[in-house]
This record gives structure tokens, sequence and C-alpha cells, in this order.
């Protein structure tokens, strides 16, 4: 949706710089009194080159920068990337590594979706429960900075396996530190479903029906949201997924409550995900040895906290790529923006912004 | 000639002037600070305000270029001048009487609404596109809650009025004296809607969430306040504590301006706790306890339960109750 503009509207810059959004984004709008009529989106702000970055480092190399392109999805693009790799090359990774990289990214998703229902209650002016809900978070971050030595970013992939352990000691931390979560996070998703404020403000707003969402192809919660069960780790089970099953959680309304609610139903499904994984923990080693990475190409998919993410990798035998490619989920989801804010209120733009969970520095690399 | 310097006194020192700024800012310190123990963080110190204010005056007020001059360095300094003069109005049962002959309910009716018109004006002379949002939005607030206040000032002045005999009373000097001899009104069963409809109407009128759609920071980013700076924010500040000051001091002598025995000092303080009870009670809990609505929910909600409230109450006081 794009210029809307008549005699009676008046251009309002969202961005780049806004209190709403974390990163920098340009929206031009196209405003009649309190209602959009017209959205533009000018990106480029966060654009690092990076996937330029890539064909200049080694192969190894490249699992640091993956880690940076996002912060807080920032598990699942070194994951992915390895996993093209071992596609690659052809490697097994051992069970052990497989299970662990599952506990990394699902306690990466926990935050992540903690995040997100957080900034939420602050754009709706709920000061109070954006607060509670970050505390929440910070438990997270507390067994991140134990477990991985880092509130964010994890480094816990290598090619070929893992590079950190759980022992006994670390594992009680964990499960401790889960629970705590668990019992929090069941209070928010009761203030989130009844809260009679928030629910004014999050329900209806921002739909985007089944229909729509197949057409523009969205990922991840937002497609969840509106009815559709796309998750990578149900439709396409890959490393430790494939022995756990993950069912898809789903709602059907559409609207921005129903992508919270999404994102908050996740959070008990990766708690119980982390907790099998710890039961069924299988001994053994969590890397393999490295062989000579061949040339050819290969492709990866996984489930980002933002939905699918898709690497393509080409090498030629050299321990420097050919071609890294990414595709992010929120590329995906930013076209939905234009149907979701048609004849929306001003109030209603960060809100709507914020439940597809937009990833700049993902989208822009 | 003489009644001049000591309206002036009251004006620009006790109650108004310094004596309201001094006050309205430490409260919003209290404000501020108890607000952030609710939500266990630390909060800043007691005195954060004022030293917001030094740090503003400072500053440089940075003018846009499109703005326009004028309206922009003016409109803050309007309103708070509004509010200095509506500060000397507000008796202080047991310290202070008041200025019956400068101004009483009507006149404080006509000056309440100043800073938030100093608001749209600046927001509109801003030239931001923000600017004019929040215009649009605080105006839209303006009509909802004027409407209970109105209401409810109407309705202490008929009570008043029919009980000494005189039909309307609006001079607030006669409303306070009135409680002191036949007890507050807040413990008149008729007068309670009223009183329920002034305590929802504070929250709006400063501002607060869940009412504070002009300025909602993540939806206009601060609406008219965008391009000010330096000084020129400062009074807007300055004027907001002020405003404090008096619609909590009007809260408290409409409604339960009771003194306690003993001197001046004793009852200037007792109404400072009185005031800050008031304060804590609807604006640091709502605050503190809410989010925010649309300018079209914040709207509906006035006239649903404030206005009804505060004319039933008016209703019971024309009938003679």
């Amino acid at each position: 949706m794009s210029g809307g503009a008549t005699a009676k509207t008046y251009t309002l810059p969202v961005g780049p710089v806004h209190v709403a959004l974390e990163e920098p984004m340009y929206f031009r709008l196209d405003v009649e009194g309190e209602i959009v009529r017209g959205v533009e989106l000018g990106a480029g702000h966060v654009h690092r080159g990076m996937e330029a970055l890539a064909l200049r480092r080694t192969l190894f190399q490249n699992i640091v920068l993956t880690e940076r392109v996002c912060s807080l999805c920032s598990n699942s693009h070194p994951y992915t990337y390895c996993m093209a790799v071992e596609n690659l090359a052809g490697m097994t990774v051992p069970e052990r590594a497989q299970v662990l990289r599952v506990i990394a990214e699902e306690i990466k998703r926990i935050s992540s979706h903690l995040f997100n229902v957080a900034v939420l209650a602050h754009i709706i002016g709920f000061k109070s429960l954006f607060m509670h809900v970050m505390e929440v978070r910070e438990i997270m971050q507390d067994i991140k900075e134990t477990v991985y030595g880092n509130r964010m970013d994890l480094a816990a992939n290598c090619i070929g396996g893992v590079r950190y352990d759980l022992d006994e000691e670390l594992t009680g931390y964990l499960l401790h530190g889960l629970d705590s979560v668990r019992g929090q996070v069941e209070g928010v998703h009761k203030i989130y479903s009844s809260d009679r404020m928030l629910l004014r403000r999050s329900r209806g707003v921002g739909v985007l029906g089944a229909a729509d969402a197949r057409e523009l192809g969205v990922v991840g919660p937002v497609a969840r949201g509106s009815g559709l069960e796309l998750d990578v780790r149900h439709n396409a089970p890959y490393g430790g997924y494939a022995l756990l099953g993950v069912e898809p959680v789903v709602e059907r309304d559409g609207d921005v409550h129903s992508r919270a609610m999404v994102r908050l139903r996740e959070i008990f499904v990766s708690i119980e995900l982390i907790r099998r994984c710890v039961r069924e923990l299988p001994g053994g080693p969590t890397t393999v040895l490295l062989p000579e990475i061949p040339a050819g190409e290969a492709l990866a998919r996984s489930e980002a906290p933002r939905g699918e993410l898709v690497y393509f990798l080409r090498t030629d035998g050299t321990d420097v790529p050919n071609r890294l490619k990414w595709r992010v989920p929120s590329y995906m989801n930013w076209e939905a923006l234009g149907r979701m804010m048609r004849d929306c209120r001003v109030s209603d733009i960060a809100l709507i912004v914020n439940s597809i969970d937009p990833c700049i520095s993902c989208t822009e690399r | 000639m003489n009644d001049i310097f000591p309206a002036l006194f009251h004006m620009l020192v006790f109650p108004g002037g310094l004596f309201a700024l001094v006050a309205g800012l430490f409260l919003k310190g209290l404000d501020r600070r108890v607000e952030a123990r609710m939500q266990r963080r630390v909060g800043p110190p007691l005195w954060q305000p004022f030293l917001d204010i030094v740090k503003l005056a400072l500053k440089q007020t940075v003018i846009p270029a499109t703005a326009q001059r004028t309206a922009f360095l003016a409109a803050p300094v309007l309103g708070f001048a509004g509010m200095a003069v509506c500060a000397a109005l507000i008796p202080v049962a047991g310290a202070y009487a008041g200025l019956p002959g400068l101004g009483d309910l009507l006149v404080l009716f006509y000056l309440l609404p100043l800073p938030a018109v100093a608001l749209m004006v600046g927001g509109s002379a801003s030239s931001s596109p923000f600017g004019a949002l929040g215009f649009s939005r605080e105006m839209c607030m303006m009509l909802a809650y004027e409407v209970p206040l109105l209401a409810v000032l109407l309705a202490v002045a008929m009570k008043v009025g029919a009980a000494t005999g005189v039909g309307v009373e609006f001079s607030l000097s006669a409303v306070v004296g009135y409680q002191l001899a036949h007890g507050s009104l807040a413990l008149d069963p008729v007068m309670w809607p009223a009183l329920a409809a002034y305590l929802l109407f504070l929250p709006g009128t400063m501002g607060v969430p869940p009412f504070d759609v002009p300025e909602a920071e993540t939806e206009v980013l601060e609406g008219p306040l965008l391009e000010y700076s330096g000084p020129a924010l400062g009074f807007f500040h300055l004027a907001s504590a002020l405003k404090t000051m008096v619609v909590l001091g009007l809260g408290v002598a409409m409604f339960f301006p009771a003194p306690l025995p003993g001197g001046a000092l004793v009852n200037v303080a007792w109404f400072l706790a009185k005031c800050a009870g008031l304060m804590l009670l609807t604006l640091t809990v709502v605050k503190a306890a809410t989010g925010r609505f649309r300018v079209e929910q914040a709207f509906l909600f006035y006239l649903k339960y404030p206005a009804p409230l505060a004319l039933l109450s008016l209703g019971l006081a024309w009938r003679g109750l």
C-alpha cells in the first residue's frame, strides 16, 4: 500500500529514529486525521554489507559473522549456517550436539518472544507491564550468561557440533531457572489474555486474514497467528527436532493480540522442549573432526524466533565461501504491513509494526 | 493600591508562585519515586524535578525554522503564568483565606485549561506534524474532561448555595467556610458522585496514563512537546507542576478542607499532605497500573463515567438535597 496522498492527507514521518522502534526504519505515512491512508517503507539504514563481508572471511570466521547479523535471533543464524556447511560436506553431527543445539535455540526463542511481548506493553503505554515482563526475561538472560558466558551472543555452534557442554551443576541451574520462568510466564499469559486495557488496544488491530497471509508468504508467528500451520520444526524437522516432534502453536484471528498469544504459548512449548532435551540428553562427543569442505552448494533452513530462516552456501574447495546468502523471516513479513495497516489509526502504527516482530538488522544485513 | 501588594504577594510567593512551584515540583518528585517503587525500580531522588528544571534552564531553546516564533515561545509562558495566578485562588483552611475579590470557581474553570491550551498552541506553532496530531488529541481530551469538571464545580456551587440560601455560591472561600461550619462535602452522600467524577477527572487533566494521549511518546513522540527544548520546555514542566498543585488543592478545598488545630504552618503541612495523598491515589497508582487509551476510547470513557456521575450530583444538588 503506497501513495495514498490526497489533498486531505498530511505526511507523517515515522523513523528512522523512533521511540517505538529498536532499530532504524523509515515509514512515510499519509495520514488523514488519525487514519493512515498510505504507507511507504524506506529501508537500508542498518545495511552493513554482511553478505559481502562473508566472502572475505573463512568458513570458520563466518560463524562469528553470522552470529552478529541479529542479536535476538543470534543463535539461529550460526546454527543454520553450520547446518548448511554440514549438509554440503555430508557431515553427521553427533546426537548430543544436536540436542545441545536445540537447547540453545529454544533458550533464545524464549528470550526473544518475551522481549517482543514486553515491547507490546511499552508501546501501548503500559510501562509497568513492560518492566515486569523484562524482569522475567532477566531470568533467561542470567541463564544465558551462566551457561554460555554472554547475555545475547551465545557462540554455541561450530561446524560439526557445539562449543559448549552441560554438566550437572549447569543443568540444575538451567532447570531451576526454567521453573521460575514458567511460573512467571503463566502470570504474564493471564494478564495478556484478560487485561481489558490490553485487549482493547490489541484485539482487532492489524488484522491479517489467512488468505492474505498465504498470498504474501508470511512466516513465523505472523503466519501462525493467522491460522497457518507453518513451522519448520514441524514441516521439515531438522537436527534435534527430528527426534523431538514439535506441534505448531496456532491462533485464528490474525490480529496483534493473536500474534502475541502465539509467542506466549510458544514459550511454554519451548520450556517443555528444553526440559525433554535435558532429560534425554544422550552421551557422546559434542563435535566431530572437520573434513575438507568440498566444492558444492547446500541449503539449510530452520525456525528462528521470527520464522523460517534459509541459508544458501556455495563453496569452491577453498576455505573462503564463494557465495553465502541468507533469507530472513522478517524479509517475508514486511509486505504484510501494507495489508495490516490499511485504514489503521496513528496510535496503532507502532503496535502493528511491533507485532510482526521485525528484525531490521536481519533484513538489511 | 494597598490591595495590590497582598494580592501580588499571594500570586507570586504564597500560596501561588514560588510556594506552589516548590510544592508542585516536590510532589512530582514524590510521584516519580513512588511509581518507580511500584515498578520494582529504585527511582530518582525526590528533588529530581528541580534538577531537571535547572538543567533545562541551562540549555538552548532550539526553534524550528518553520515554526511560528512568537506563539512558539509565548505558549509555555502563558500556561505557566495562568497557573501561578490560579494557585493564589485556592484557600488553605487554617492558613490562608483565599482571594475572593480576585477569583472564584468560575474564574478557576476558565483558567484551568490554560496549560492544555498552551500545549495545543505550542504544538501547532511548532510546525511539526506530531505537534498537529498532539493539538487535535489534546483538543479532543479537553472536550472530554471539561464537561465533568464544569458539572462538579456547578454541583459544589449549587450545594453550598442552596444550604446557605444564596442560590449558587461560586466563591471558593465561602465553599470552604461552609464546610468548616457544617462538615466536609466529602462526607455528604449527595456529593459522592461528584467526588468520584473529580477523582476521575484528575488523571485526564494532568495527562497521566491512561489518558496521556496527547503526549503519547510511542505514538506521537511527545506530540506538542516534541520540538521544545531548553527553558521553553522548562516552562511547560513548571506549568505542569503548578497545575498539579492547583487541581489537587482545588479538590482538597472543594471536598475535604478541614484543618487541624494548630497554627498556619501546621495547616500548610496538612494541606500538602492531603494533596500528596490525593495525588498518590489518583495519579501515581493509576499511572503505574494502566496502559494508554486510544483517543476515542478516552473520550468515550469520560462521556460514560465521570460526566453522568457529576451530572447526578448536580441534579441532586439542584433539587435541594
